[in-house]
């Protein structure tokens, strides 16, 4: 083990800084505020931290250590390029209080992609601020609740989600105040109009939705369900997590819905980082364009001897929507996250078509080949599909419930078998409408190479003793982590003495 | 022609093994009164050599700040950044990974959080912290819900929490995005003429939920008065301190003086000022705090063999298992941005955040020192003591001064009328360990100029 609270060097043991404009004794510092004590960290010189950090990413699995199959995630190659781009001076070092003439070329960026998410999205307007998607989903219903309250409707005080939803919808209706009414899925993984039409009501302020839904299947009844909604008054909102299923196939505008939000770490290829950054712009339809957060980038004509050293043409201006929610982070959302996922954007254009294809093509490949390797090994009774339908879009589910009945293997036993053979897991236990399920997204990136072993990996997990699998993984850098001792014995920093 | 898909050409081969004979037979399950007919009105794709042209080209029409003679701060700043934090954190095991919901293959990231969690929690001297939330407006927001879920039962101000007035209208906006959803009530806490915390108005946040402040304030000014505001709120009333994390190698803790929670921009510890994000909200706490609070947390654990091992912990409170019943509604958090704080501290150690903080002191009050020199020039709050940042009231608009100042290539600072109107002659100026001397005689002999021109 490498430890950064084990290293305790000199004084003075890090990096040296050049002095300072004046001695310390000069600063005027209140005595009561001058810090009595320095903090107790540790002491390391350049050589412990690179390798200390170095030795910590080896115990660490990204999309570059091998195939990751986590359902809902969308972990698609992240192309090195976008990184080389973020840390260009003129993204890296800029200021957000800067005057608009310092800042052209980035506006023309950010204009750029209001333009290329809202045509996807078949929206009207985006703001690019909300950081992340569960913000983005707090963003929208913000300005749902604000149109109502507007438009003098705001007893309209529920949020309609359905079972199958991601937890963030919930959460984030909550959050702006609504009340929560879940509505069941139907017994294959639809959505239920006639459990839609038994809810809405003159209290409905939005439905949220994803299409193709958690289960990776398409909501057929997606313009039936708006219309419902829509007839009762209320708003349609399109949880944009699986967005990477359908570019330039339909879009959430033909399908009716009136916000939307994009997860650009997902479906823009912004590196998670290990559970963020990410970026979660939104769109809406025109009505309620007035009520995003701002400042937007727009643009004008440029005057005559007026200059621009971006464009011939343009100007690009900041413009305060009139009636806006007020903002939802300081500045102007993960700009750095904006320009990568415009340099992803960038290397499709017009065939971000191309793009979802492919994502389906795997995913259904994927599904396939695993169906054949069940069969071919004898063990297709090990699980049941997560919905009986014949084509999914960029992800599937499967249910392990015949396993866990008849050998005690769940779900997250065969997850940590596959952890074994070098893959990244598939999310597990969501949704929850599927019982002991397991959620599979391989993304366009992977080679059909990685399917074919992937698939030939599952179904030797499946084989496998239940002994092993319950004390699978073997291989990783430690074996199954007690969750709930970390729970009963809360150890949440470095506590100098402290074993156990 | 798309090069990132390492499928192109072989799609025939795949569909026919699935028994299908083309990629539209996949989407044939899309209803036709919703399909996209036409291409996507976009560009053609371009290919890597391209895109790069066009961001150099597109990103260098902008004006970094390394360019200039900057003063600008406000709530971002530049300091150095060690070369050893950019490469550590690209390395692709961290950069590319998910969330760590499987902990057998994420321990690296894991610890290292567990690792920044314990530097927080130094810092701030207080035990808890989280992994980040998205800036230092999310982190004072959601601090503020906290206060109130953990205060509101034995609260006599029900749902009230007391904010400071001096706070960029920006972060006052966000804040009141996050609390209009369960009805709390923001009371503005007063300051007096000097900019202090007035002691009086704090005398009425007693029996709130909480009471929010900054130290130093967005006007930069370290104010002692905080390190008094428990004892006059009391235990059942959250002491809620905004913190410049570079100041903390210098200035006393607030988990010292008694703050509950300790939020903050983290973002110069460790982070570009990339246009204000991606960069990182600092939320530490007391334990009372620690099952209402929001985001992910690491805890130390073993694994079945007994050996050391890290795992999230604590998920009930957490939108994935409670659903809208959980204390916050974020998922996807800054960790990577987290990671390069951690990293910074490392580099530093103790004695380094100490002289980072002093430099970054220094800065400013030598800029100060040679501002007040100046005829024409009165430093607003002069008495105080300032951290990165003071403000002078001019005697014409600060926006004017600004235009000068940029047209001979100096970015002056903030204008302060931007976010308190009565505040319009008033300039923001922040110094930082990357000010130097010639900067300051610069920003002096610029000043000095457009003193002349106005006179």
């Amino acid at each position: 083990m490498s430890h950064l609270y084990g290293h305790y060097g000199a004084e003075g043991a890090g990096y040296s800084q050049p002095s300072a404009l004046l001695p310390s004794t000069k600063l005027n510092i209140p005595s009561s505020l001058r810090r009595k004590e320095l903090p107790a960290l540790p002491r390391l010189s350049e050589p412990e931290v690179v390798r200390h950090y170095t030795w910590l990413s080896k115990r660490n699995f990204g999309i570059d250590t091998g195939f990751y199959p986590l359902g809902s995630c969308t972990m698609k190659h992240n192309p090195r390029v976008n990184e080389v781009i973020a840390q260009i001076p003129g993204i890296a070092d800029i200021h957000p209080l800067q005057p608009e003439h310092h800042l052209q070329g980035l506006m023309s960026i950010f204009y750029e992609m209001q333009v290329m998410l809202a045509t996807c999205a078949g929206m009207d307007a985006v703001t690019l601020q909300p950081v992340a998607g569960a913000q983005g989903e707090f963003t929208a219903i913000r300005c749902i609740q604000e149109y109502h309250r507007t438009i003098g409707e705001s007893q309209r005080t529920k949020v309609i989600v359905p079972d199958s939803a991601h937890g963030t919808n919930p959460a984030s209706a909550s959050m702006a105040g609504y009340d929560i009414i879940e509505i069941p899925s139907t017994a294959d993984g639809r959505l239920d109009l006639d459990a839609l039409s038994a809810a809405v009501g003159d209290d409905t302020a939005a439905m949220m939705i994803t299409n193709p839904n958690t289960l990776g299947i398409f909501e057929k009844n997606i313009s039936a369900a708006a219309l419902i909604v829509h007839g009762a008054g209320g708003q349609m909102y399109y949880d944009g997590a699986n967005f990477n299923a359908i570019l330039g196939k339909t879009s959430p505008g033909l399908m009716g819905f009136d916000a939307v939000h994009y997860n650009l770490h997902k479906t823009f290829s912004q590196p998670h980082g290990g559970g963020g950054p990410g970026s979660g712009p939104i769109g809406v339809k025109s009505h309620l364009a007035d009520y995003l957060p701002g400042p937007l980038v727009g643009r004008r004509v440029l005057a005559l001897n007026e200059k621009s050293n971006v464009s011939d043409a343009w100007y690009y201006n900041w413009i305060e929507p009139t009636k806006s929610i007020g903002k939802v982070q300081m500045w102007h959302g993960n700009s750095g996250a904006v320009v990568r996922s415009w340099a992803f954007y960038r290397r499709y254009g017009n065939e971000l078509e191309t793009m979802s294809e492919h994502a389906v093509l795997n995913a259904n490949y994927l599904r396939h080949r695993i169906m054949e390797e069940a069969k071919a090994a004898g063990v297709s009774d090990a699980f049941t599909d997560g919905a009986p339908v014949d084509i999914v879009k960029h992800e599937f589910t499967l249910s392990l419930l015949p396993l866990k009945e008849s050998k005690g293997v769940g779900a997250m036993d065969i997850d940590k078998g596959l952890l074994d053979h070098g893959y990244m897991a598939p999310t597990v236990y969501f949704p929850l409408v599927v019982p002991e399920c397991m959620m599979i997204e391989p993304t366009e990136t992977e080679s059909k190479e990685v399917l074919d072993a992937f698939a030939e990996s599952f179904v030797k997990v499946l084989a496998e003793d239940a002994k092993v699998l319950h004390a699978a993984p073997k291989s990783t850098p430690v074996g199954r982590v007690d969750e709930v001792h970390a729970a009963r014995n809360l150890w949440l920093r470095h506590e100098k003495g402290r074993q156990s | 022609m798309v090069d990132q898909l390492p499928n192109l050409g072989r799609e025939q081969e795949m569909l026919s093994a699935m028994g299908m004979s083309s990629i539209d037979d996949l989407f044939s399950d899309i209803p036709e009164e919703v399909r996209m007919t036409a291409t996507l009105p976009l560009p053609a794709p371009q290919s890597e050599e391209e895109i790069l042209a066009d961001a150099r080209r597109l990103l260098g029409a902008n004006v970094p700040l390394s360019e200039r003679v900057s003063f600008l701060g406000a709530g971002l700043y530049r300091n150095f950044v060690p070369s050893a934090v950019f490469q550590l954190v690209n390395r692709g095991e961290f950069l590319t990974a998910y969330t760590p919901y499987q902990p057998e293959v994420s321990q690296g990231m894991l610890q290292a959080m567990w690792e920044y969690q314990s530097m927080i929690c130094d810092l701030t001297a207080l035990p808890v912290s989280n992994v980040s939330v998205y800036d230092a407006s999310t982190a004072a927001a959601e601090a503020i819900t906290c206060s109130v879920r953990v205060h509101n039962r034995k609260a006599s101000q029900k749902n009230t929490v007391w904010v400071s007035e001096l706070l960029p209208p920006e972060k006052m906006s966000v804040i009141r995005n996050y609390c209009q959803g369960s009805d709390i009530i923001l009371k503005t806490l007063l300051h007096t003429a000097d900019g202090h915390v007035d002691l009086a108005s704090a005398q009425s946040a007693a029996g709130s939920c909480g009471i929010y402040v900054e130290q130093p304030n967005c006007l930069g000014i370290l104010d002692e008065g905080i390190c008094g505001l428990k004892q006059i709120i009391g235990t059942d009333t959250a002491l809620i301190v905004a913190v410049q994390p570079t100041s903390l190698g210098l200035i006393e803790a607030p988990g010292n003086y008694g703050a509950d929670i300790v939020v903050g921009e983290g973002q110069p510890l460790g982070s570009p000022l990339t246009f204000g994000g991606p960069i990182y909200g600092i939320f530490a706490c007391t334990n009372k705090y620690l099952r209402q609070m929001p985001g992910r947390i690491v805890g130390r654990s073993i694994d079945g063999e007994g050996r050391e091992a890290y795992c999230l912990t604590l998920s009930t409170r957490e939108q994935h298992i409670r659903r809208h019943r959980a204390t916050s509604n974020i998922c996807t958090n800054e960790t990577l941005i987290a990671l390069m704080g951690a990293i910074h501290i490392a580099m530093l150690g103790p004695e380094g955040m100490r002289d980072l903080a002093i430099r970054n002191m220094a800065a400013c009050q030598a800029t100060k020192q040679r501002l007040a020199a100046i005829q024409g020039i009165a430093i607003t709050h002069g008495e105080a003591s300032h951290y990165n940042e003071f403000s002078i009231t001019l005697s014409a608009p600060a926006a004017d001064a600004l235009t000068f100042l940029d047209n001979i290539g100096i970015i002056g600072g903030h204008d302060l009328g931007r976010w308190f109107s009565s505040r319009e002659n008033e300039l923001l100026i922040c110094a930082t360990d990357q000010t130097s001397a010639a900067d300051i005689d610069a920003l002096v002999n610029g000043l000095e100029s457009w003193l002349e021109v106005i006179s």
